[in-house]
């Protein structure tokens, strides 16, 4: 301990000459992008039913072709708050790979894979 | 149906957004996701490096954290600086947690002595080199010191704030930060 200051000297030239901020990689891996995206969904689901995907298509946003089927579907508003993505293939792809081969229009997982 | 927290017209984009993940819009929730991710991203991997196996698990830990208190967020700030400071907490929760552990047995009983100081970095003129080097070295040590010294050095938290922070004493935390410099120059000398 007798050389504390020109060790913490030493310490902050290393600091300095070695910054974190450099090695930084650019972007979020797809693959942890999809893992928070089922993640949030799954609590909200937890906490009451999703907005009805007849709701989304309203305010403006994207759905993927089988949402857009859902909707046509004769089934009640019920039945289109479930979460489809929960069985779906690009999920389980999105959430595994780090280059998952999905291109749906309108497919968060297909976008997160995309950017 | 009127989202719990902002029962006003939301105003801007952020407000927005916000607005339609509290009425558990799916698409919100990915755009959420797709906007903010690498951002925060990108700051935990750099308060984490040169060890990154934590950093997905921390992310993801400020996302929940972030929908848990969604009804907090107030529309002074943008979302993405909102997001920044539930990452800077959650980054300096897994430090605290650390720095709280009991010491490594085997540093405690090693304790070298060095009369001089090294590392030489003046014998380093390439600092791609002694980049590489010093996060091989961090890498190499125990969690509580790597993460002591990246407190201490790398992010200029002093020892008064990280004691504050910890719970500990100054005079504790030196002794961690000695202990830290010592152990990280016997591995950068025997490395």
């Amino acid at each position: 301990m007798n050389n504390e200051a020109p060790e913490t000297e030493l310490f902050e030239r290393l600091a300095e000459s070695t910054d974190r901020w450099e090695i930084n990689p650019a972007v979020a891996p797809a693959r942890l992008k999809a893992r928070i995206y089922s993640t949030l969904v799954r609590r909200q689901q937890e906490s009451g039913p999703l907005s009805s995907l007849t709701e989304t298509k309203a305010e403006g946003r994207n759905l993927c072709v089988f949402e857009q089927v859902w909707t046509l579907a004769p089934v009640g508003e019920t039945m289109k708050r479930l979460n489809l993505c929960r069985v779906c293939h690009a999920r389980l792809l999105a959430e595994k790979m780090e280059k998952a081969p999905i291109y749906w229009s309108g497919c968060p997982y297909a976008d997160f894979h995309r950017a | 149906m009127v989202p719990p927290a902002i029962q006003d017209q939301p105003e801007t984009e952020d407000q927005r957004l916000i607005a339609a993940i509290q009425c558990k819009d799916r698409k919100a929730t990915a755009e959420f996701v797709s906007r903010h991710a690498d951002a925060i991203y990108r700051y935990v991997y750099a308060r984490l490096v040169p060890r990154t196996d934590r950093v997905d698990d921390l992310v993801q830990e400020v996302f929940l954290a972030a929908w848990e208190n969604l009804s907090e967020y107030r529309g002074t700030s943008s979302l993405q600086s909102w997001l920044m400071g539930i990452a800077r907490h959650k980054v300096e929760d897994y430090y605290r947690a650390h720095l709280r552990e009991p010491e490594p047995l085997e540093a405690t009983e090693q304790g070298p002595n060095f009369a001089t100081i090294s590392p030489d970095l003046d014998a380093f003129l390439d600092s791609e080199r002694l980049q590489k080097k010093t996060w091989q070295v961090l890498v190499n040590l125990p969690e509580k010191y790597r993460l002591a010294l990246l407190w201490r050095y790398w992010d200029k938290c002093s020892a008064k704030e990280m004691a504050a922070r910890t719970g500990k004493t100054e005079k504790a935390i030196e002794r961690l930060l000695a202990r830290a410099r010592d152990q990280f120059r016997w591995i950068w000398d025997h490395e």
